[in-house]
């Protein structure tokens, strides 16, 4: 079942279209990544799911209904959507016992979610002096309150440092483990691909890929990279094959494979040292699809 | 529905501000009442010797209720300025309960002000009308219509600062408005056009509590008060229909 979808939703804020026709889904027990670059409609999708934006047309539910019409929403769904949701003035822990009163939750919840994301030591300081790393993370402290069942988490890895990425990704990918579902937002590829079950990418508020990141990479066009003595005439073999190679110090084959240059040079008699399948780097394939022509193909 | 009042609660409690304001009106009431019971029997104003004399040096409850819609503004802009709205409306996506919650919280929030700043009122007035061998029936007399007027006016300005600062939005622009507004142009309106001014928020609050209201007439208590709560329920519906239906981005 789908946990999180997306259908047909459009936002217009005025004349601007923050999100245009577009549709997705989350299935259950898995991490999802919505990428796309800044200002793509990331950030209003989210908040279009979460109940803080009506949509203008469409819908988007969460296990199964609006946001809104949630009993009990934050041991179902937490939420973290901007560093900056914070009063300067206020205590670590008063912050989050402010949600646990909210929602009639024991107060030793608030210290038992400042401990799970590393900050207990902070929890009687004032939140003007955090760090946005820290502000990440009693944000994160804050959505996991409720014990939730749902992640939602807009932009998580903003000013967190190496080691806090790394503690992030192992911590939503232990939350996918145990049943639970992620959808996260980012705008840096890399920085969800080694965590991420299905990718959805979005560009000017349209949906412009949905496939697991394997596939991604698989549609995008990879090249081999062949180390030879004889590169003029492996080039001009694979021509004769149809396949478009160039010639430097290597011969590099666009958009074929390893086992069919293999085949040609063997053919063609061509003594090969080394035959290498490039993969696309993540990034190009992330900007080829996000950029403007991309986009409209 | 409790779970949320007592949230709304712990969020006031938990910024400094509040403590700030609280110590404000104790030092403004305590400065009032010094100077109205120094100014009583001047020219015009009315001898301690008689009822409206008495009820001005207890009538000092004006100057918190403005401090209680300053606080009513800061707790709903606040939250809109710092992004805390975000979280609240996580929390609770029925929008309607969080205003009910935090119209609820100011009106309460409004009430202990107005107790603070009675106890203060009493606590600076006594002894020193017992010096100057005025004797005041704090229980029997005017004093207590006084005092529980001004907490009464304090708790409705509290629900007028939650729609005040729903309808401005921009902390800074909503508290200079009020500040104004309550300090600048309803005095001069009260004291230019006495006929118009009983009928504003602080002419009202007067009549509530038959204070003098420079050479115009106030409304009887009972009519001061509903002007009042008029307008507290106006602010706070306009306020509840903005909160609830806005986008928050």
């Amino acid at each position: 079942m789908a946990v999180i979808s997306v259908d047909r939703l459009t936002k217009r804020f005025g004349p601007v279209l923050a999100v245009d026709d577009l549709s997705f889904e989350v299935e259950a027990g898995s991490v999802a990544g919505f990428l796309g670059p800044n200002g793509a409609g990331k950030t209003t999708t989210l908040r279009c799911l979460l109940g803080l934006v009506s949509p203008s047309q469409g819908a988007a539910t969460i296990l199964g209904s609006p946001y809104v019409a949630l009993a009990d929403p934050i041991r179902r769904v937490g939420a973290v959507l901007e560093a900056s949701g914070f009063h300067p003035g206020r205590r670590a822990i008063d912050h989050l016992r402010i949600a646990a009163t909210t929602a009639g939750l024991p107060m030793a919840r608030a210290e038992a979610v400042l401990a799970e994301v590393g900050m207990d030591a902070f929890a009687g300081r004032r939140v003007g002096g955090f760090s946005l790393g820290m502000r990440q993370r009693l944000a994160l402290a804050g959505a996991l309150l409720g014990e939730p069942e749902v992640l939602i988490l807009d932009e998580p890895g903003n000013g967190l440092d190496p080691e806090g990425m790394h503690w992030l990704r192992g911590f939503l990918r232990a939350f996918a483990d145990r049943g639970g579902t992620v959808l996260v937002s980012s705008h840096v590829l890399a920085e969800v691909a080694q965590t991420v079950d299905h990718i959805v990418i979005v560009a000017r508020g349209r949906l412009v890929a949905s496939s697991t990141l394997s596939e991604l990479v698989r549609r995008s066009s990879g090249s081999v990279r062949v180390e030879t003595s004889d590169a003029r005439r492996l080039r001009d073999a694979l021509r004769a094959r149809g396949v478009e190679a160039e010639v430097s110090e290597t011969v590099v084959a666009p958009g074929t494979t390893t086992e069919v240059v293999a085949q040609v040079a063997a053919d063609a008699g061509v003594t090969v040292t080394e035959v290498t399948a490039e993969r696309a780097d993540l990034e190009a394939v992330f900007l080829e699809l996000t950029s403007p022509d991309g986009a409209r193909r | 529905m409790t779970d949320l009042l007592r949230a709304e609660l712990l969020k006031v409690r938990t910024t400094r501000l509040v403590v700030g304001l609280l110590a404000a009106s104790v030092g403004l009431v305590a400065m009032g009442v010094v100077g109205s019971i120094l100014a009583a029997g001047d020219a015009g104003t009315p001898p301690l010797e008689v009822p409206q004399g008495v009820r001005n040096a207890f009538g000092n409850a004006g100057v918190v209720s403005i401090l209680v819609l300053v606080l009513g503004i800061l707790v709903v802009t606040g939250e809109l300025r710092h992004g805390t709205i975000t979280q609240t409306f996580l929390l609770t996506p029925r929008r309607p309960r969080v205003v009910g919650a935090k119209l609820a919280a100011m009106g309460v929030v409004g009430l202990a002000f107005g107790v603070v700043a009675s106890a203060v009122n009493l606590a600076v007035a006594l002894p020193w009308l017992a010096v100057k061998d005025v004797s005041v029936d704090v229980l029997g007399g005017d004093v207590a219509p006084v005092l529980l007027a001004g907490t009464l006016s304090a708790a409705l300005y509290g629900l007028i600062g939650v729609g005040v600062g729903a309808l401005i939005r921009n902390q800074v622009a909503a508290v200079v408005v009020a500040l104004v507004w309550s300090f600048i142009l309803e005095g001069l309106l009260v004291s230019l056009l006495p006929a118009v001014g009983k009928w504003l928020p602080q002419g009202a609050a007067r009549g509530l509590s038959q204070e003098t209201l420079a050479d115009g007439s106030l409304l009887p208590p009972w009519a001061g008060g509903l002007v009042l709560v008029a307008y507290a329920v106006a602010f706070a519906a306009i306020g509840a229909r903005l909160l609830v239906r806005r986008d928050v981005t």
